[in-house]
């Protein structure tokens, strides 16, 4: 059996929205995760990918305790971060760590590469002095920046050098579990591969555990092992990365891979596309039922009135959508 | 076919406090009528510049066109009156962007904003603008539009909006249109939706694109011919079967490996180009990708740029893969 680095129960994570200046009042709230329950096995590479605005984010900030979520468990190594006062909270905070999609906005443009690499072990206290001083220098090598490069600001770093400085400072205590929230997405072609690699020999070398965020399908094909889908704030398939890219259960999961083009101009004049009609219904009203049926190409009578429960149609694979559910009709 | 668009030997500079930025250096390239072309490159390599560069859409100061010219249906662009080419862009040739909130203005309603060219470039009356206006938009797929047509940028989605600016594009049946990473900013379920609508239409109405994306994907899937550009420079072009199936400059080479692809087995390990694009200000002697090519030979350091013929119809600018 796997040992579960991070369990998620029920996690809701809803945002009011509010009217009024003097007395605001609660008029809506946006469901940005909506009862979600996923585990993540110690050292394996998790994708979570989905559309703007599905929640992806959101869950990784919650596990982070970025956001305090509104109901639910995050059981990490067992214990429950939900629950646990900012104190408590505080040295567990070492263990989780995060990458940023845009590497420009995350690091302080006032601060020099080893005063962000070091900030953590600043904040945290562990270790000092000359340890820190080469404990930065260690850092820099690990991620395949130059010790010279210490005293640089941000700005002297092209994009793919600032998002490896980024890789440092999540790295900087150690961390068992790493949220990589689009770590490639600012990034040019030719220099996402480089981090991908990048990202790989780490976890090889320091066997951390990361949730891997993504909007770009081949490339959470390439690093997880396995994959997460997310449409409206819901979960609705899991599985085994190779499971999931070979035979996707969902109609939704179907057609989020046929949408991505191929780079073979032979392969793409024999495909066929799964163009969705529509566009992504608002969070802050979600529809009834299956929150993917308006468009769906597959839906039927019980999507527009029930939630599809997420089971298990494979070991390991997981699907919530009535076509696979125990009511399905005969045909 | 006949050749719609004829760019030669266009080269566009910006002159900045740090030195002149050679941001597209002697590009020429072809588009016939109603064909899709491609301009392929990362960021910085010029690809929208050497398209904006068509329709003197460069800022001058700093940017500057230096050299070149771009023949239109046999006139050349470049050296047009500001008066006269005010009458092309729009019409004859349109533009999509990237960011549809940037390029719709926020404090105008979609009607005005689309009445007007269709007022000034096909004469029409205010009420008849309108009711082409309203039809356009459903064309491009947008409902109730005529209650829509009365809305601000700001009440549409990022895909809706990319709609409006597609409406708008198509509104004066241009003969080219430029469209400038139209899906960069979308979700791929809408661009697999955005791509396809504006394919269809354009194939109705017997409209090219120049088609710029760093997307290789897209690329295969919509383009009949390829401009691959590093540095300001085409490195290579051909056919997109030519170019993705017997790549030959090591760069496009390179950003194919790079790639992963979902319907080929899982590699191990990707295939980085490595180092940086250069700095354009002071480019490297000789082929500019030398620094980062793993077939580098002391003849890429130095010498100037041209393009050999490899195949028929197929260019590359390198010299080491031009003698294979």
């Amino acid at each position: 059996m796997d040992e579960m680095l991070v369990e998620i129960k029920n996690l809701k994570m809803y945002f009011p929205v509010t009217s009024g200046i003097l007395l605001q009042r609660k008029t809506a709230e946006i469901k940005a995760v909506n009862d979600v329950s996923l585990d993540i096995v110690r050292g394996e590479t998790l994708g979570l990918v989905g559309e703007s605005g599905c929640g992806k984010t959101t869950l990784g900030k919650c596990i982070l305790q970025l956001y305090r979520p509104t109901s639910g468990e995050i059981l990490f190594e067992g214990n429950d971060l939900c629950r646990m006062p900012n104190k408590q909270l505080r040295p567990l905070r070492q263990k989780l760590q995060v990458i940023f999609q845009d590497p420009s906005d995350s690091l302080d443009p006032r601060f020099t590469a080893s005063d962000i690499i070091g900030e953590p072990m600043k904040i945290h206290g562990v270790p000092k002095g000359r340890a820190r001083r080469e404990r930065i220098e260690e850092l820099l090598d690990i991620v395949g920046l130059a010790p010279y490069m210490a005293n640089r600001y941000p700005h002297e770093f092209s994009g793919g050098q600032r998002q490896r400085l980024g890789i440092a400072r999540a790295l900087a205590l150690n961390p068992n579990f790493i949220v990589c929230d689009e770590p490639i997405s600012a990034l040019d072609v030719s220099i996402q591969a480089q981090i991908i690699n990048l990202l790989e020999d780490l976890q090889a070398k320091f066997r951390v555990t990361y949730l891997f965020i993504s909007h770009d399908l081949s490339v959470v094909r390439h690093i997880s092992d396995r994959v997460a889908v997310m449409y409206l704030g819901k979960l609705v398939e899991l599985a085994d990365r190779d499971e999931l890219y070979e035979s996707p259960f969902h109609p939704y999961t179907q057609a989020l891979l046929s949408a991505v083009p191929i780079p073979d101009p032979h392969v793409e004049a024999q495909r066929s596309v799964i163009v969705l009609k529509g566009e992504v219904p608002s969070p802050l009203n979600p529809p009834a039922g299956c929150v993917f049926h308006p468009r769906c190409f597959k839906v039927f009578e019980p999507c527009a009135t029930t939630v599809p429960p997420l089971v298990e149609v494979a070991k390991g694979h997981r699907v919530a959508c009535h076509l696979y559910s125990s009511d399905r009709p005969s045909s | 076919m006949s050749t719609l668009l004829e760019v030669r030997d266009l080269s566009t500079h910006f002159h900045t406090q740090d030195g002149v930025v050679k941001a597209v250096e002697h590009a020429s390239y072809e588009v016939d009528r109603g064909e899709v072309i491609a301009l392929v490159g990362e960021s910085g390599c010029g690809k929208t510049v050497s398209a904006l560069s068509i329709v003197r859409l460069i800022q001058d100061p700093p940017g500057k066109i230096v050299s070149g010219q771009v023949n239109f249906n046999g006139t050349d662009l470049l050296k047009l009156p500001r008066q006269a080419i005010r009458k092309v862009r729009g019409s004859q040739i349109a533009m999509i962007f990237q960011e549809p909130m940037t390029s719709l203005n926020p404090v105008l309603t979609i009607r005005r904003q689309m009445t007007e060219a269709l007022e000034i470039h096909r004469g029409m009356k205010s009420q008849e603008a309108l009711d082409e206006a309203i039809r356009l938009l459903e064309r491009v797929g947008i409902t109730e539009a005529e209650r829509r047509v009365k809305d601000y940028p700001h009440k549409f989605s990022g895909g809706m909006r990319q709609r409006v600016m597609m409406a708008m594009a198509i509104s004066c049946q241009p003969q080219l249109i430029i469209a400038d990473e139209p899906t960069t900013a979308v979700d791929v379920t809408i661009q697999a939706q955005l791509l396809e609508m504006l394919h269809n239409i354009t194939k109705d109405l017997d409209t090219a694109i120049i088609l710029i994306t760093h997307n290789l994907g897209i690329v295969a899937r919509y383009a009949r011919r390829v401009y691959v550009m590093y540095a300001g420079r085409i490195v290579e072009t051909g056919s997109a079967e030519d170019v993705y199936h017997d790549p030959r400059h090591p760069y496009t080479v390179g950003l194919i490996a790079s790639v992963p692809r979902l319907d080929e087995p899982r590699t191990a390990r990707l295939v980085p180009i490595e180092g940086q694009p250069p700095d354009l200000i002071a480019p490297p002697l000789g082929c500019p990708f030398h620094p980062r090519c793993s077939r580098v030979q002391n003849q890429c350091k130095e010498g100037a740029y041209e393009l050999i013929e490899v195949a028929p119809g197929h260019y590359t600018s390198c010299r080491i893969a031009g003698k294979d």
